[in-house]
């Protein structure tokens, strides 16, 4: 009775590891693709593509999708299938101040909140990214 | 009366003497379209040895990449004090990094120069992409970067 209790554990914990893993990309790396080439697609589909790294053998792009909103996704990197797809919240880690922050000098110019002390720059800088 | 003169004329003093020590210098920092993850950025001030004196600048927020802005983080040794209240955006291919700030006139045409370490996630980082020195000879006058900056300016 014990030994059927472990057994089904154990195949319960499989199914559950098999059924996580699907979202793994498993492609050769012979036949991967540059991820420049997902970044254009995905610029050519209107995208707005922030980061693109290598995670559980997929391409993990972080960015926007055209509707504005802030994902990450997951493709395959032989044909770039999509495996997984987020919406993010906006605050969640430093890339995405990073991107709130890019997003803010756009609109008033300078967002910051101590004053420089070095003795070389005296007051606020005003900066703006183009 | 003379007492009024005395104290207006020590304010003024202390007002023309506060203004003149320092200058409006506009940066402005074009990036190549090498087409990658947002740049980070490092302008800071070396005397003419080379030796780190200052930051102007850092684009980009986590401070865990900041060792890959190399001259500046060994001049600066990445304590915060040298970067608190000048750290912005990483900026992305091919755009355009304007800054304007009142820098002390002592570091004007007296040997400064300016540095611009870049770095990319997963591409080489460059030490001193550009380094031009900060004159009034030099101002208006646009500089070729050797890595991710494709023109650097600086005017009064």
């Amino acid at each position: 009775m014990k030994n059927r209790s472990i057994a089904l554990g154990l195949s319960m914990f499989l199914l559950t590891g098999a059924a996580l893993a699907d979202d793994d990309c498993d492609d050769p790396v012979s036949g991967w693709q540059p991820r420049e080439n997902l970044r254009q697609q995905l610029e050519a589909d209107g995208w707005e593509v922030y980061r693109i790294k290598v995670d559980d053998g997929c391409y993990e792009v972080e960015g926007r999708n055209p509707h504005g909103s802030r994902v990450e996704a997951s493709f395959a990197p032989s044909n770039f299938e999509l495996m997984e797809l987020e919406r993010e919240d906006e605050d969640d880690d430093d890339d995405e101040r990073d991107d709130d922050e890019r997003r803010n000098y756009q609109a008033d110019g300078n967002r910051q909140q101590t004053m420089p002390s070095n003795g070389i720059v005296k007051g606020r800088p005003s900066v703006s990214v183009q | 009366m003379r007492k009024y003169f005395v104290v207006f004329g020590l304010v003024m003093t202390m007002f023309f003497s506060a203004t003149a020590s320092a200058r409006e210098v506009t940066f402005d920092t074009q990036l190549t379209n090498y087409r990658g993850d947002g740049a980070y950025l490092a302008i800071y001030l070396t005397d003419s040895n080379g030796v780190y004196q200052g930051t102007l600048w850092i684009a980009g927020r986590d401070s865990e990449y900041y060792k890959h802005l190399r001259g500046w983080a060994r001049g600066s040794r990445m304590r915060r004090a040298e970067y608190d209240g000048l750290t912005g955006a990483s900026i992305t291919s091919g755009r355009t990094l304007t800054m304007t700030m009142n820098i002390d006139d002592s570091f004007i045409d007296n040997g400064y120069e300016i540095h611009v370490d870049t770095a990319v996630e997963d591409r080489r980082d460059n030490r001193s992409d550009v380094m031009v020195p900060l004159t009034s000879e030099g101002a208006g006058k646009p500089v070729a970067g050797r890595g991710y900056v494709k023109s650097f300016t600086y005017n009064f």
